[in-house]
């Protein structure tokens, strides 16, 4: 069993958790306390920063440093990089690597038919207003890209900031079966106990949000979900190898 | 032991002394020569069904994984209320069922319970049983009074951390713990920075660990203020004390300043309790 952490960050810019705090996430730091954690392979991605092309070179450059241990995603943000999206994320997946993005702010059609073309899946935490959970955001790209598989972290509430918001990710899933949930940062356990009763175990992903959480924290998480050793593999990295594999093929 | 139901109060009584027996063989034998104490848990009902929180929080959810994480204890109070007459009788109900394994504090709201908390207080710390307070706004001299008077401890959730600083300023001898490292589930890491400020400054706060989803913030407590200012906390039933033990435990810490942070450091403070016993 391979266990890879689908949500993990490397490199200079702000915390996605909060939009004043700049953060300098150390790839060989991550990649230290990932192997304290039980953890054999780390998929990484920037922090939201300014110039999201140069902050991609900089994951792509860390995979190849650290080939077997690192799979890269790329982050863009649609709406300020409008028009330069398809040029730059098809360079960043078929000449750097790099094998899923996490779309700053809400997708659009340039960015979805992009991830579709390239078979590559879509990273989607939305920014809300209080009061809206992830199906506001969801409903319309997940039926409208049925090709496109999205990935919705923190089982959609970071922290379990609401936990309504945990519920309507539940439904998202089950309504939709190109969208799956990562299990980073999720408050209150019970929430994900509800998922791995109620959910497909292949549309689960086990991630840790390292190093702005500990890992070791997100590797009990799972653990205490006492799945079942087949379930437990997939959710732990069979599922994202899968995923990432689709892509290349 | 037997969950059920005491129909006198000999019978919680003898129910009591074979739980202490219980735990104390356990003990005796290595396996915690401090008991495990959660610090934070919610227990009981509320009318208002919004939210899990105005809802019920069932006592025996916690128990099961309290023996899943080898938790002897946990301290419990209300869920949130209007006022809290019923839900602190309900807290004393739930000790008497389940004896030896929960510590039952009162809630209150200063504000709305205003004029009337020193008499309902002292009945149900000397009548009731209970031996500490939670609150989620700030007390003033009816509420700090009588808890000095009592030698209770309060736990703390306030809107922001510095509030405690005249609190805990005016009121040397009461011990207070501010609730989930100064801010719950990590929603401002700036605020955990202020607990660990007050809980330098004044020698009566504690800083309870639970729903710390930033958990370097309790690394960083420990190591800066030593562990005698650590008290392990969940916030149970919402949030999953396994998880919360494993918190601590990861950090490899000596036995000594682990059996402070479990169970010690709450007993420490338990124990200054002066008011009438049942």
């Amino acid at each position: 069993m391979s266990v890879v952490d689908c949500h993990a960050l490397a490199g200079k810019g702000v915390t996605w958790a909060d939009p004043e705090r700049e953060v300098d996430y150390d790839p060989s730091q991550l990649l230290e306390q990932s192997i304290q954690a039980g953890i054999d392979r780390v998929c990484i991605l920037s922090p939201r920063t300014a110039d999201y092309q140069a902050a991609n070179r900089y994951i792509a450059h860390v995979c190849e440093q650290h080939r077997d241990k690192v799979i890269g995603f790329a982050v863009h943000s649609p709406e300020r990089e409008a028009g330069r999206i398809r040029q730059m994320l098809t360079e960043e997946v078929k000449s750097m690597g790099l094998q899923a993005v996490r779309s700053d702010g809400h997708p659009t059609r340039e960015l979805l038919d992009t991830a579709a073309d390239l078979h590559i899946p879509v990273i989607y935490y939305p920014k809300r207003r209080p009061g809206q959970g992830p199906g506001h955001f969801y409903h319309m790209i997940a039926s409208a890209y049925p090709q496109v598989r999205f990935v919705l972290p923190h089982l959609g509430e970071y922290r379990s900031e609401t936990w309504w918001g945990h519920i309507e990710a539940l439904d998202l899933v089950k309504r939709y079966s190109n969208v799956y949930v990562d299990t980073s940062g999720i408050g209150s356990l019970k929430y994900l106990e509800m998922a791995v009763r109620e959910l497909p175990a292949e549309r689960i992903l086990f991630a840790t949000f390292a190093p702005e959480l500990d890992p070791r924290v997100g590797v009990e998480t799972i653990r205490l979900m006492k799945l079942p050793p087949r379930e437990y593999a997939e959710v732990m990295g069979g599922n994202i190898l899968e995923m990432l594999q689709g892509g290349q093929s | 032991m037997n969950p059920s139901v005491c129909s006198s109060r000999r019978e919680f009584l003898w129910q009591s002394g074979l739980m202490a027996t219980a735990l104390a063989g356990r003990h005796a034998q290595g396996a915690n020569s401090v008991p495990v104490i959660d610090c934070h848990a919610h227990v009981g009902h509320a009318p208002a069904l919004e939210d899990p929180w105005t809802t019920f929080a069932d006592p025996e959810e916690i128990l099961r994984r309290n023996q899943e994480a080898n938790i002897d204890q946990s301290v419990i109070f209300p869920i949130s209320n209007d006022t809290f007459e019923k839900a602190n009788q309900e807290i004393a109900d739930v000790c008497r069922r389940y004896p030896g394994h929960f510590i039952g504090y009162a809630k209150h709201d200063p504000n709305k319970e205003k004029g009337r908390i020193r008499a309902m207080l002292l009945h149900e710390c000397h009548d009731l049983g209970l031996r500490g307070l939670k609150l989620h706004e700030q007390p003033g001299p009816e509420i700090l009074d009588v808890v000095a008077e009592l030698g209770i401890p309060i736990i703390y959730h306030p809107h922001r951390v510095a509030m405690f600083d005249e609190i805990a300023r005016n009121y040397p001898t009461v011990d207070f713990m501010l609730a989930h490292l100064g801010s719950d589930l990590s929603a401002d890491w700036r605020e955990h920075l202020a607990g660990i400020e007050m809980a330098r400054r004044y020698p009566n706060v504690y800083l309870d660990t639970g729903a710390v989803v930033m958990t370097r913030y309790i690394e960083q407590a420990i190591h800066e203020l030593g562990a005698e200012k650590v008290i392990f906390g969940s916030d149970e039933p919402e949030v999953d004390c396994r998880l919360e033990i494993f918190k601590i435990r990861m950090l490899k810490l000596s036995k000594q300043q682990e059996e402070l942070i479990l169970g010690g450091n709450l007993q420490r403070l338990l124990s200054k309790y002066r008011g009438r016993k049942i």
